[in-house]
């Protein structure tokens, strides 16, 4: 069997909190510290794999610990404590236009985002036309960024993303920007990134996007896992428990 | 299918694989820098002239308040340069802070050595320098005739010495002010107090007085002390100091390698504190 995608095993992140409750210098001195501190479990001993191939979602609700989980991943967060292994070329779209200067043209802004992403500048140079004909951005290609339009952004940042040809594309919540018809364009890329045996984790707020385009999902709750298993399935129960939450 | 071999995905702290990263990040530093230079006064009339229009108000200004209200003999050369000097390592203490905390959106979603952030923001800077020393040299030129022959190869020393100086500030002052960030109100204030302390609105002469005897040693440790006097070499023609060019470069690498260390062993910890 093949080496899993993603292992994560007995993952935790605590952050400090700073508590706002007007912190005295009288009483920092007493305490000996300048603010009072708090820890959040933003993450609690949070273990699953991933395969190859495979489309993985992750459901819950705000503040989780999603997007805390896609850092851990991405690597830009060093937790507290466990293992985090990603095989293979990461690329991350946790937020769009990552990299991105507004004031300058869309044309230097694919340099700027894709280097940021880690490719070269002449394997940049090779794929530009591809991106900007994918992002349908024509002739806008030459505005500076802070011109275009939401969907035109997105549709940028996305374009950059697909092009960097990840084994392991880790999304947040970014699929919900552009027209219909750009949506149907995005998930068909991913379907073609799954196909050459690429991964995709998926954290959505969309529970039928979920349900429809994820092999296996995960809910988290508070930074702990309640479920993995089949897609549909997680999608229901995180449904049925929602539901009752507001009854 | 065969995949490399797993990585930990966050960095590990062994030295020679964060430098080749970075050597292989080497484009995107510069595009960073050139698009912040460029973007800077994008949507200015002037554009791009605003480099050299910047450090002209400014000696302006100082000449106006130091030279021209104080009446004294300092001339205006001497004052630019020093200026021009010691605002390239100003802004390193300003903008080192800055150029982690202002890019919030890169350090949270993609995994790069942190240290670019601090270059990339640095040869900014250094771009805006190269100008106005280029402005100084020309009206070096024209007002008193001046231009300089072999001195000139000493930018090519000075230079590189006070972009490594800054790197060490920048770097200092990131890993401060991120966990601290009260660091970056303090700034401007120890960036004043430097710039009194400095051979720049005060002339060289004010050193002899016997009066100041005490001061006078004091002076000469300012590591901004060395480093303008061999600027003014070049630029005013000044006799040329080994020594002061000596212990600037005692500075600067004594600066630099610290700073550079103390940031790369805080900066997985970065993330945490945006």
């Amino acid at each position: 069997m093949n080496r899993p995608a993603i292992l994560v095993e007995n993952l935790s992140v605590r952050f400090r909190q700073f508590v706002d409750k007007k912190p005295t210098l009288r009483k920092a001195l007493a305490r000996r510290q300048l603010r009072e501190t708090a820890y959040v479990e933003a993450l609690n001993d949070v273990s699953f794999r991933v395969e190859q191939g495979e489309a993985f979602g992750i459901v819950g609700r705000n503040g989780a610990g999603k997007s805390t989980l896609l850092r851990c991943l991405a690597g830009t967060l060093r937790p507290n404590s466990g293992k985090v292994v990603v095989n293979g070329k990461t690329s991350t779209l946790l937020q769009l236009g990552v990299g991105f200067n507004p004031e300058l043209s869309g044309r230097r802004n694919i340099y700027l985002g894709g280097l940021a992403a880690g490719l070269r500048k002449h394997e940049i140079d090779a794929l530009f036309d591809e991106i900007v004909q994918y992002a349908e951005l024509e002739d806008a290609i030459d505005r500076s960024v802070k011109t275009y339009s939401s969907g035109m952004f997105a549709r940028l940042a996305f374009s950059i993303s697909m092009h960097l040809e990840p084994d392991v594309l880790l999304l947040d919540e970014v699929l919900a920007v552009g027209d219909q018809a750009f949506r149907e364009k995005s998930m068909n890329t991913m379907k073609e990134v799954l196909e050459r045996s690429g991964t995709i984790v998926f954290v959505s707020h969309s529970l039928q996007s979920v349900a429809d385009f994820c092999d296996r999902a995960m809910w988290l709750e508070r930074g702990s896992v309640v479920a993995i298993g089949e897609a549909g399935e997680i999608v229901e129960k995180y449904k049925a428990s929602a539901e009752s939450r507001t009854q | 299918m065969t995949l490399p071999a797993p990585a930990p995905v966050y960095y590990t702290r062994r030295l020679r694989a964060y430098l080749v990263d970075l050597w292989e990040r080497r484009e995107f530093i510069w595009f960073l820098a050139m698009g912040n230079f460029k973007a800077r006064n994008a949507s200015t009339a002037f554009g791009l002239f605003w480099w050299v229009l910047n450090p002209l108000l400014l000696s302006f200004v100082y000449y106006l308040v130091f030279g021209l209200i104080w009446s004294s003999d300092r001339d205006i050369l001497y004052l630019m340069a020093g200026m021009f000097v010691f605002h390239f390592t100003a802004q390193a203490l300003t903008g080192g802070a800055n150029a982690v905390l202002g890019n919030t959106k890169l350090l949270a979603n993609l995994r790069f050595p942190r240290i670019i952030l601090p270059i990339a923001n640095l040869l900014e800077s250094a771009m805006g320098f190269v100008v106005s020393l280029g402005l100084l040299l020309v009206l070096g030129g024209a007002i008193e005739g001046h231009l300089p022959g072999v001195e000139f190869l000493l930018l090519l020393v000075a230079i590189p010495l006070q972009f490594l100086f800054n790197l060490g500030l920048a770097c200092l002052t990131a890993r401060l002010a991120v966990p601290f960030r009260d660091v970056n109100n303090f700034i401007p204030y120890l960036n004043r107090i430097w710039l009194y302390l400095s051979p720049i609105i005060w002339p060289l002469s004010l050193l002899e007085t016997a009066s100041m005897d005490g001061l006078a040693r004091f002076a000469t440790y300012n590591p901004m002390f060395s480093i303008i006097s061999v600027y003014r070499t070049v630029l005013l023609g000044y006799e040329f100091d080994p020594v002061a060019l000596s212990t600037f470069a005692i500075w600067a690498v004594a600066t630099g390698v610290i700073g550079i260390a103390v940031f790369i062993k805080y900066e997985g910890n970065i993330v945490r504190y945006l």
